[in-house]
């Protein structure tokens, strides 16, 4: 499971995170909404342990991220907004890399790739080039790294972003398994359709603050009257859509 | 798909974190690109006549310095230190710059971070790649130079082995500094902003150093009359070398097996001087190495010069205004880029090197000759001033296109034609280039002196020669557009590149030949103070003007090709 407690990040005398505290338990989906520079990012971040937080504590499947950041980072999957990728590998070859980071190795790492290539149905391309693929299917190769190593925990940042239909099913399809294996993911998205039909629990930063958690029907009846969908509730807890001025600009 | 209890970390040792630079390079050669043949051979070419040079070089000097025995072994000795000492700052500041990029600034890092990697393995994987990336250059260079001491002093077996083991700490040691110096700086400032300013500061200090060794005038060894100058300038040359730095413990121990010694004390003093600070890099890294990340993360203060006087002087140009657009948006990303503008400093530091050159140069102690060699050197200054252009245009103006790079789709999309957007490059380029090229051709012809007819004919020359090789670096950089590329030096290294280089030389050659000739024959006339002939004169004129005419030509179909190739592109 993932734990946060009441974590912060402090950029001079600007709070980008302020006291966010998220708790996953083993086998659920949480979502992690909010708009662009409420702080998702940098929490993502802090989770994946590529930011230090000023203050607050990350466990990992019972592991501190500050004090055992080897065995925290063991059993995290981690996917992030803006992937980077070896260009001049191949996708096998990269795969291969990558398990060897989590100590993975011989015929069983071999296995294991091809069976993730195949499942994310990029056999045919497993000995082109990176820097040959389209934006979705690298977005694809990076799922493959990140769920190689069997994580116990899974952290996406925007998780369709490139994706056709297809692939979106698929990671949909995917996600629902691995949390029925006893997965905790963690995934920010502003598809809020998305949170709304996969999540178990959502939460919205705004200002580097959560401003609202729950049961995505407790979301939808913090905001009254009646809704039922996530965009309307989303918009009113975060301050309004700012549509009342776009006729003019136009 | 089961959640198994989790794999432990990284098993593999550092190397393995290098795999994917080894096996990108691997893969890099099996798929040939366009051109690859052709660059590796005209770069291997340049490479081993680069090496023959310096060998022979150092082959020379130290052969004719054992004529003078205890001197001689001073001298070389002299400069063995100085080589080193050369170095040592050199590899210094090199790891400074290198280091920033392999610890903090390589898109990789977030993948491997993310990883459960013991921290000395990454550390060391980073290390093993600042010191490959900082040391490469120096050891290319100092190999062909030591070959060549040790053939030509007859060195016994006992040098070779030296060698490698001076080389060897030698490189390790300023690599360390440089990667403790990192780690400190980024704890301070924003890692992209420590690479501005260290960017900078090695620019002036090469700036420095260029200058201070023209100006000390190392030409005086070769007169008998400055021969009283000699114990200053040798007591110059000895002050920065101190027993304190590794410069002088490398310099000591190559030198020994050439007086049949064994310099156990320096070498010793080199290998536990790259081990200590190999731990000391390691013990900085452990400490401030997830702190000093974090910083460089954060995204740096929009801190710029908003330049808003270029507005209002763009806003007096008789442009449209999708070109003012252009230019204002070219000119202010070069202002606000301390890695482009500030190359102009070393270059405007050569460029002064270069006339303090004419300045002292005494051609009247060839009394019959002086004047034929100074209208010679008006030849050899405007081929020196072509050259410096060349490498400008190469530099700036080839990947003027390129740098366009994931933004270009701004223009393709707009109601901009290929053919304005090019014009637009081509005259953000001319304009300085030509004040620059014309600048530098007038003022060295001034100071040598030269007739002036030449003053006048070499300063329109370069103004078609600028015409010429700044549209052929547009339009070649329009065909060849490399929009992957990460830097600008991979731009003008790239095949297109190359073809620019190749291409511009010929051209200068051919330029300069056809101007000669009708030189030749209004000096003939001249020196001998008889009026040209008009046969003569319209001959001269012809080939003044087929010259001309083939800048121009050089210019259109170049600048042609390019929007050709560009409006294809966006087609």
């Amino acid at each position: 499971m993932i734990t946060v407690k009441d974590i912060r990040k402090r950029y001079g005398s600007f709070d980008a995170v302020n006291g966010v505290s998220i708790q996953v338990p083993s086998g659920e989906i949480h979502g992690f909404l909010g708009p662009n520079g409420a702080g998702k990012t940098t929490t993502i971040r802090m989770i994946a342990g590529l930011l230090k937080p000023t203050s607050g504590s990350i466990n990992i499947d019972g592991a501190d991220l500050a004090l055992e950041p080897e065995k925290a980072k063991a059993a995290l999957g981690f996917v992030p907004d803006r992937p980077f990728i070896y260009e001049k590998l191949t996708a096998f070859e990269f795969l291969k890399f990558c398990g060897g980071l989590y100590g993975m190795e011989g015929p069983a790492l071999d296995a294991r790739a091809l069976e993730l290539l195949d499942l994310f149905e990029l056999t045919r391309w497993k000995d082109e080039l990176i820097e040959a693929f389209s934006h979705g299917m690298k977005q694809r190769v990076v799922m493959c790294s990140a769920f190689l190593h069997h994580p116990k925990a899974v952290l996406v940042d925007e998780p369709m972003v490139g994706l056709d239909p297809r692939g979106a099913r698929l990671i949909k399809d995917i996600f629902r398994v691995m949390a029925k294996k006893g997965v905790s993911i963690l995934m920010s998205t502003h598809t809020l359709e998305v949170a709304q039909e996969m999540c178990d629990y959502v939460r919205i930063i705004l200002g580097g603050k959560i401003i609202a958690e729950g049961t995505v029907s407790e979301v939808l009846s913090m905001a009254g009257e009646g809704h039922e969908a996530l965009t309307p509730v989303f918009l009113k807890l975060t301050g309004g859509s700012g549509f009342q001025e776009i006729p003019d600009a136009i | 798909m089961n959640a198994m209890t989790p794999l432990p970390g990284l098993r593999k040792g550092f190397p393995f974190l290098l795999l994917p630079t080894y096996l990108g390079t691997a893969n890099r050669a099996k798929r040939r690109e366009k051109g690859d043949a052709v660059r590796s051979v005209v770069f291997g070419l340049i490479a081993v006549g680069v090496a023959a040079t310096l060998f022979a070089v150092s082959f020379w000097l130290t052969w004719q310095l054992t004529d003078y025995e205890e001197l001689g072994e001073y001298l070389l000795r002299l400069g063995i230190s100085w080589l080193f000492l050369t170095f040592l700052s050199f590899l210094a500041f090199s790891a400074l710059v290198t280091s920033l990029s392999t610890f903090f600034l390589s898109e990789d890092l977030k993948l491997l971070l993310a990883a459960p990697i013991p921290g000395t393995r990454l550390f060391y994987s980073r290390y093993a790649r600042t010191l490959l990336q900082a040391s490469w250059m120096v050891l290319a260079f100092l190999t062909p130079v030591l070959l060549g001491i040790g053939l030509a002093r007859c060195a016994p077996s006992s040098y070779y082995v030296t060698v490698p083991l001076v080389l060897a700490p030698f490189v390790v040691i300023p690599v360390a500094f440089g990667c403790i110096v990192t780690l400190m700086l980024v704890n301070v400032f924003p890692a992209k902003r420590a690479r501005d300013i260290l960017m900078l500061t090695g620019l002036l200090f090469a700036v420095a150093i260029v200058m201070l060794l023209r100006f000390i005038r190392p030409e005086r060894l070769l007169s008998v009359r400055s021969l009283p100058d000699i114990t200053a300038f040798f007591a110059t040359l000895q002050s920065p070398i101190t027993p304190l730095l590794p410069s002088f413990w490398a310099g000591e121990a190559t030198f020994a097996p050439l007086m049949n010694r064994t310099g156990w004390l320096y070498l010793a003093a080199l290998w536990t001087t790259a081990l200590a600070s190999t731990l000391i890099a390691r013990m900085a890294y452990g400490l401030l190495y997830f702190e000093g990340f974090s910083k460089s993360q954060e995204a740096r203060k929009a801190r710029f010069s908003r330049l808003a006087f270029m507005d209002r002087m763009a806003g007096w140009l008789p442009l449209s205004a999708s070109s003012r657009a252009l230019l204002l948006k070219d000119v202010k990303i070069f202002m606000r880029d301390s890695t482009q503008w500030s190359q102009l400093l070393l270059l405007m530091a050569l460029v002064a090197v270069y006339l303090y050159n004419f300045s002292v140069l005494d051609l009247d102690r060839i009394p019959y000759m002086g004047r034929v060699v100074r209208n010679a050197y008006a030849f050899v200054n405007l081929a020196m001033a072509s050259f410096v252009l060349s490498s400008i245009a190469v530099r700036f103006v080839f990947p003027a296109v390129s740098m366009e790079s994931t933004s270009f789709w701004i223009l393709r999309t707009s109601p901009v034609s290929m053919g304005s957007f090019l014009w637009s490059k081509f005259a953000t380029g001319f304009v300085p280039v030509v004040f620059f090229a014309t600048f530098l051709t007038v003022v060295a012809n001034q100071m040598l002196g030269v007739h002036p007819f030449l003053k006048v004919l070499t300063a329109v020359a370069v103004v078609f020669m600028s015409l010429a090789l700044v549209g052929l670096a547009a339009g070649l950089g329009a065909q060849y557009p490399r929009f992957g590329a990460e830097n600008v030096n991979q731009i003008a290294g790239s095949y297109g590149g190359v073809v620019f280089m190749v291409s511009a030389v010929a051209f200068i050659c051919v330029e300069i030949a056809m101007l000669a000739w009708p030189t030749s024959i209004f000096l003939f006339y001249d020196f001998r103070n008889i009026p040209v002939p008009t046969p003569r004169r319209i001959a001269m004129v012809v080939g003044i003007g087929a010259a001309f005419s083939l800048s121009v030509a050089v210019f259109q179909v170049s600048m042609r090709r390019g929007i050709r190739a560009l409006t294809a592109l966006a087609g």
